[in-house]
This record gives structure tokens, C-alpha cells and sequence, in this order.
């Protein structure tokens, strides 16, 4: 890892985007609307939109995984409703989040995952409600949400306050669960396939005499 | 005969495993030729096939000993992009091999010169050219993600045709066809061949291998069990300890002489066996 | 999660005036436009320039279609608003309504009114560019202005690869469905028929990375010291240009009127 470091930041961002990282983005921006699409159509009462994005993270690193969350809301915003554009915000800063735990080494036993977890749904919360008040004014629609914001401002809470709370819990359950799976879906993966993507963003061959 | 390729000495272990993919293979191929490469499921032939035109070790990760030289130039010197237009590349699968990003196939066709900066005008020339070859100049309006398998892999083999390489490196690439598309592809590159194009076919439809092959090379475990022509390898029977099994009508010679019916040559082709049989029927 | 539509890209190809637009321009148009309404002090030129953009959408033979998404849009999150802001806004001081369990606040309610605006105009040109710019088209275009062709990939790569996996995704659930797994019933039901269902998803997916990452490296993708040509040409008219520097005069003089008001004030 120490070689990582001596080369630059500004290198190991543009490394991590070696045609294998490149193709992976939109295959993961597909698993993050397929995966909110089934969540819907078993009626589940989840989004399990970022899958695509934490598997992308756990494989090639933190900025692959940004990019993979700011496409999704893009596409989402192109077909389904332009108010997703201004929460890429937050699928990106999961995917940083993610990508930047995965690589201190977290993933490598359950309770890290279940810390990294955590981070996300402080991060995503933070993020969401800033959009929500800042953007929008708090509230996005008539979604559950918003209305959900709508009641507790009602009940004399203040803006910001109530944004956070709705925000949390939807984040909460959802994220867990987004996190479980991809865990899983990960331990399964051979390891000789993801030892292709953990040595792009080094940009060296392996070295080791045989 | 012209050397165009050239491997001595080639190995490539991929990242965190423990065997090599492929040990110590040396052959070279001549201008023209029709090389095929034969061995079963996971006897190194991808890997090969990868190590011809850069992806080994440019895109896997791994350790490569030897060296495998292009038209004169070393692979490792070089860039998959750059070998691109020396050396095309087709493998099984025909829908991971578009581009996903064209709207019509005359596009998709094209897409490898924009990547070099070809100017537009002569993309047009030779898509033209190109989609005729192909037999796809009926489909060049139509989206690439409405052809059927056998459609799409002669538009790979066009979009890596029309960079103009001199070799074209095939890795089974009918197998995951119809047997319609699979004869029409298969066509394309007998055309091709015949046209000068050196073509490198790995491929496990023996009769196929036997009747076109101008020399063959056996796989088996990674390592080169074997090089030479068809008559060569199929009149050997050891090569069936390493599960490659004759195509029939190599059988059918081989019965006959084994009977005191034909004493001729190995009948590497269909014509052959039957000239065999017949021969063997007037006695 | 607004799923329901399975179309891949807005696009909606119409034989219009605005369609043939140069896409720089309809890139120009939402910044410019968007810019101006936030930073003019007064929310009517917001709502001017959404009438402009009900113009444009005719002109593009897309009105219903544009009325639909404003009014969808618009009326939701216009109450949601009103009802945060104009109710119980700490900045209300002057009111103008009393409904019994709150009272409607000037502030509030302007502030409500002109955010409106402000994202109507934006997210409605926004709409408007993406139903009138071919993809392909637009993604040529802004690699002539400059954006890495690796960028251009990811846009179109992603437009392309969705409707696929959904098709992927159909036959992944009948060959489960088949193996007995059941998709309907009580919630505990449907949520383990979610890992069988996403799993050889995401499997198979992975290998077709391995493999699309090869056929671009072997079709030249990437070559370094190379610009790109594209087989799809994108001209720039005359009316395209005029056109641009229309949209950014029309921003400079908003920004300094913008600036001049709140001096006076």
C-alpha cells in the first residue's frame, strides 16, 4: 500500500480508472436500478438502489464508486423524476465513504462491514436533509418522506430537525440491508477475479518470484 | 514464408493464484496461415489468445515470462491499442463484445477508428467496404442491441477487422452460436483468409480444425503438448490422452487401414473418408 | 421510487426546430436560464422564463408532454412548500391568511414561491434538453467541447446497459420462479426472494465487465496522444451560435441588473 502513497493522489485517482474500473461503472449503475426496480416490484417498502455502488466500492475503490452513485441519480433524473439530480450528493458520498472504509480493510470481517454501515447512513442522512432544506426548501413532493416532514414540522418541530429524522429512519433499514446483500454477493465472488481489480488502481504487475 | 508472430518461452501466472494458465509455449505463425489452437476447457487457450494482443499482460494482472513478437514488434513494449491495428482480437461471447455505447451498426462498426482518430470520411469508406464483407451492409441502420448472435459476432469481427490488422486472433468464436450463425461466421473468416489475412482460431470443432488448418497447436494444462499440421497431430494417438478426441473422419481412415482396407493417407476430411470407403468397398 | 417506466433514455425523437439545435446550445440554455432566475431578486422573471420554456416545448411538438411534468411536478412540491414555509416559517412576520390551526406568512410563502420558480425553471430546461438531444449526439458534442471521451463512454455505456440487465433480470426471475421461489405473499415472503433474484444478477454482470473491458482495449479505447473522431457528425449553424451568445447576454445583463437592484435597495 505504501507504494500507492508515494505516487500522488492526483495519479491514484486517474489510475483507478483503468478500462476495467471504466466498464464496471455502468454495470454497477445497472445493478443499482435493477435492484431499486425489484425492491418495487416485490413491493418491498426499501429503495436497494446502492448495491451497484458498494460492490463497485469494495472492487475498485472509493472515486469509482462516486461516480458509479452520480450516475444512477443522473439516469434517474433523466427517466424517472429530475428531482433525483441534486442527491447524487449523497450516492456520492456513499460511495466515497464506502470505497474509503473498504480499503483501511474494513470489509474483510462482518462487524467492519456493519461499521462502514453506519458511516453510511451518517453520511447519507447529512447529506439528504442539506439537499432536502437547502435545495428544495424540505420536501421534495408528495413523497412519504416529505410528508413525513411535513407532519413533524406540523407537530411543532423545527425545519431542519424534522428533515434529518424522516431522513434517518429511511436511510437506517435500508442501508443495512443494501449492505448485507452486497457483503454476501461479495464473499462469493472467486478471488482471482477481484485480485484483477485491487492491483488496477497500483497500476503494477505482481512482482513475486514463482 | 513470412514469420508475422512469434512466442518463445511464454508464461502468465494470473494475480494471487498458485498455477500458471499457461508454461513454456514457443510456435511461430506464418503470413497467411490458418493457425488453430486446440485443447479442452481450461488448457490456457484464452489466456493464449489474451497474451497474443496485449491483454496479457496489459489489462490482466499477472506474472508473463517470454515474450510474444507481432510484426516485428514485442508485445511487451507496446499497448493493446497500438497492437490493435496489428493484431484483432474476437472471442465467445458476441454481445460483451459491442461497444454499448453506438446507435446503428454502421457506428458500432466505426467505433475502433474514433478511438484512433481516424478521419470520418474514411470511416464511411470502410464501413462500406467493411459491412459488405461482414454480409451485414443489410443491418447497417439498425441498433446493434436488436441483432441476433450470429449478427453481432460478424460485426466484432468487422470492428476489429476494420483497423486493418494483418492477424486476426478468433477464441471460440462460434461456440456460444446457433448452427446457422455459426456457418455464417465461420464464412466471414474463411474469406477473410482467403484474402491474406493470417487467421490464429481456437476452436474445439475438430472436423473444422482438421479440414482448414494449415498447423495446429495442442493445449492441454497450459503447457504445448503439441505443434504441427493436421496430418501430424491427428495421425498421432497420444494426442487423445490429452482429451482431444479426432474428428471422425479421421476415425474412419484410420478403421479402415487398421482392417488392411486403405493403406492412403490420413483422411483429415470428409471427402477423403468417403474416397477411403469407397476404395475399400471395391476391394 | 419512480420506477415504473422502462424507458432507456428521454429522448423523444420529433422533427423539430429545437431538436435540430446544436446541443451546446440547449447546455448553454439551462445555465443560462437557471443562473438568471436564481440570482434576479424578484421570482417574476422565474416564472417568465417558465412561460418562455411552455413556448419552446410547443416548438418542440413536446407541450403536453412538458405540461405534464410541470404541473406534476410543480403542484406537489408547491403545497409541500407552502405548507413548510408559508405555515411555519421562523422569517413570517406580515400575515396574510388565517386557516385556524396555523396562519399563512408573507415571507414564508414568497420564499416558497420564488424556490419554486427558481427549480422550475432548471429542472424544466433540463427536461426539455434531454427529450430534444439524441444521446449520441449530445455526447459527440460536448467531447468537441472539451469532456474526456471516458466521460462520453460512461453516459452512453449506462443509458445502454440499463434496459439489458432489466431484460437479464426478467429471465433471471422466471428460471427462479421455476426453481420454486416465490415472488408474492407476505412481506418476509418477497423480501428473501430478493438475494436469488439479484445474486445471479450481479454474478453474471461481473463477468461481462471482464469481458467489455477487453473489447474496448482491443477496439483502441483509451489510446493515449490520440484525439478521438466521431462517425456521428454534430454541426454547428449559424442560428446555433447566435443562439449562444444570446443566452449568455441575456445572463450578464440579469446578473447585473441583479446586482444593480439589491445595491439600490
Amino acid at each position: 500500500m505504501s507504494v500507492t502513497k508515494k505516487r500522488g493522489f492526483l495519479y491514484n485517482i486517474q489510475a483507478q480508472f483503468h478500462t476495467k474500473a471504466l466498464v464496471l461503472i455502468p454495470i454497477a449503475v445497472g445493478i443499482n436500478l435493477v435492484g431499486g426496480t425489484l425492491a418495487s416490484t416485490l413491493k418491498l417498502p426499501l429503495f436497494l438502489d446502492m448495491i451497484g455502488t458498494i460492490v463497485s466500492a469494495a472492487l475498485a475503490g472509493p472515486w469509482v464508486a462516486a461516480l458509479v452513485g452520480f450516475l444512477t441519480n443522473v439516469f434517474l433524473a433523466l427517466v424517472a423524476n429530475p428531482v433525483y439530480l441534486p442527491y447524487s450528493l449523497v450516492s456520492i458520498a456513499v460511495g466515497l465513504t464506502t470505497g474509503f472504509m473498504v480499503r483501511a480493510g474494513l470489509f474483510k470481517r462482518w462487524w467492519g462491514v456493519a461499521i462502514t454501515w453506519i458511516a453510511a447512513v451518517f453520511v447519507s442522512v447529512v447529506f439528504s436533509s442539506t439537499i432536502t432544506v437547502l435545495v428544495f426548501g424540505g420536501a421534495t413532493g408528495a413523497t412519504g418522506t416529505s410528508v413525513l416532514t411535513a407532519t413533524l414540522i406540523a407537530a411543532g418541530n423545527k425545519l431542519v430537525k424534522s428533515v434529518v429524522a424522516s431522513s434517518f429512519i429511511e436511510n437506517l433499514i435500508d442501508r443495512a440491508i443494501a449492505f448485507a446483500i452486497a457483503y454476501v454477493l461479495l464473499k462469493r465472488i472467486p478471488k482471482r477475479f477481484v485480485s484483477q481489480y485491487a492491483l488496477a488502481g497500483l497500476g503494477e504487475a505482481d512482482d513475486e518470484e514463482d | 514464408m513470412n514469420k508475422q508472430l512469434e512466442v518463445s518461452n511464454l508464461s502468465f501466472r494470473y494475480s494471487d493464484t498458485k498455477q500458471k494458465a499457461i508454461a513454456d509455449i514457443n510456435f511461430t505463425v506464418d503470413e497467411g496461415e490458418f493457425f488453430c489452437i486446440i485443447g479442452q476447457n481450461e488448457s490456457g487457450k484464452s489466456t493464449l489468445c489474451s497474451a497474443l494482443v496485449g491483454l496479457v499482460p496489459f489489462y490482466f494482472t499477472g506474472k508473463m515470462k517470454g515474450d510474444v513478437v507481432v510484426l516485428g514488434e514485442n508485445t511487451r513494449k507496446s499497448s493493446v491499442a497500438t497492437l490493435a491495428s496489428k493484431i484483432g482480437f474476437v472471442f465467445q461471447n458476441p454481445f460483451n463484445q459491442l461497444s454499448y455505447t453506438t446507435v446503428s451498426v454502421a457506428e458500432e462498426l466505426a467505433y475502433g477508428l474514433g478511438n484512433l482518430g481516424i478521419e470520418r470520411e474514411e470511416m464511411h469508406r470502410r464501413v462500406e467496404r467493411i459491412a459488405g464483407l461482414m454480409r451485414v451492409d443489410h443491418l447497417l441502420n439498425k441498433s446493434p442491441l436488436e441483432l441476433s448472435g450470429g449478427q453481432v459476432q460478424r460485426v466484432a469481427i468487422g470492428s476489429a477487422f476494420i483497423m486493418q490488422p494483418k492477424i486476426l486472433v478468433l477464441d471460440e468464436c462460434t461456440t456460444q452460436l446457433d448452427p446457422l450463425g455459426s456457418e455464417e461466421v465461420f464464412d466471414v473468416v474463411k474469406a477473410l483468409n482467403g484474402e491474406g489475412i493470417t487467421v490464429i482460431m481456437a476452436d474445439h470443432d475438430m472436423e473444422r480444425v482438421a479440414r482448414c488448418a494449415d498447423h495446429i497447436l495442442v493445449l492441454d494444462g497450459g503447457k504445448q503438448v503439441a505443434v504441427g499440421t493436421p496430418a501430424e497431430i491427428f495421425s498421432d494417438p497420444s494426442i487423445r490422452q490429452h482429451s482431444i478426441e479426432p474428428p471422425d473422419f479421421v476415425t474412419i481412415g484410420r478403421r479402415l487401414r487398421e482392417e488392411g482396407l486403405y493403406s492412403g493417407d490420413i483422411t483429415l476430411t470428409e471427402e477423403a473418408a468417403i474416397t477411403a470407403a469407397k476404395g475399400a468397398l471395391v476391394r | 421510487m419512480l420506477m415504473a417506466k422502462k424507458k432507456t433514455s428521454s429522448y423523444i425523437p420529433m422533427d423539430s426546430p429545437i431538436d435540430r439545435l446544436h446541443p451546446m446550445v440547449k447546455i448553454y440554455a439551462i445555465f443560462c436560464l437557471g443562473i438568471s432566475a436564481l440570482v434576479c431578486p424578484t421570482f417574476i422573471l422565474s416564472y417568465v422564463l417558465v412561460i418562455f420554456l411552455f413556448i419552446v416545448a410547443w416548438k418542440a411538438k413536446l407541450f403536453k408532454k412538458f405540461a405534464k411534468f410541470i404541473i406534476g411536478f410543480a403542484i406537489p412540491i408547491t403545497v409541500m412548500l407552502l405548507f413548510i414555509h408559508g405555515l411555519y416559517s421562523p422569517k413570517n412576520v406580515t400575515y396574510i391568511a388565517n386557516f385556524g390551526f396555523a396562519r399563512l406568512g408573507l415571507e414564508g410563502t414568497m420564499y416558497a414561491i420564488k424556490l419554486v420558480g427558481g427549480l422550475l425553471v432548471f429542472l424544466g430546461s433540463f427536461l426539455l434538453m434531454t427529450t430534444t438531444t439524441h444521446p449520441g449526439k449530445l455526447v459527440t458534442a460536448l467531447i468537441e467541447s472539451g469532456m474526456n471521451p471516458k466521460v462520453g463512454y460512461l453516459v452512453l455505456a449506462s443509458l445502454n446497459i440499463v434496459p439489458q440487465m432489466q431484460r437479464r433480470m426478467i429471465i433471471i426471475k422466471e428460471a427462479q420462479m421455476a426453481r420454486g421461489v416465490e415472488v408474492e405473499g407476505k412481506l418476509l415472503t418477497r423480501a428473501t426472494a430478493f438475494i436469488p433474484l439479484i445474486g445471479p444478477l450481479v454474478m453474471s454482470s461481473l463477468v461481462d465487465v471482464q469481458e467489455r473491458g477487453m473489447t474496448l482495449e482491443t477496439r483502441g479505447f483509451g489510446a493515449k496522444g490520440v484525439k478521438t473522431t466521431s462517425y456521428i457528425e454534430v454541426v454547428e449553424r449559424p442560428v446555433d451560435r447566435l443562439i449562444k451568445r444570446l443566452l449568455v447576454v441575456f445572463l450578464a445583463i440579469t446578473v447585473v441588473a441583479s446586482i444593480l437592484a439589491r445595491l439600490i435597495r
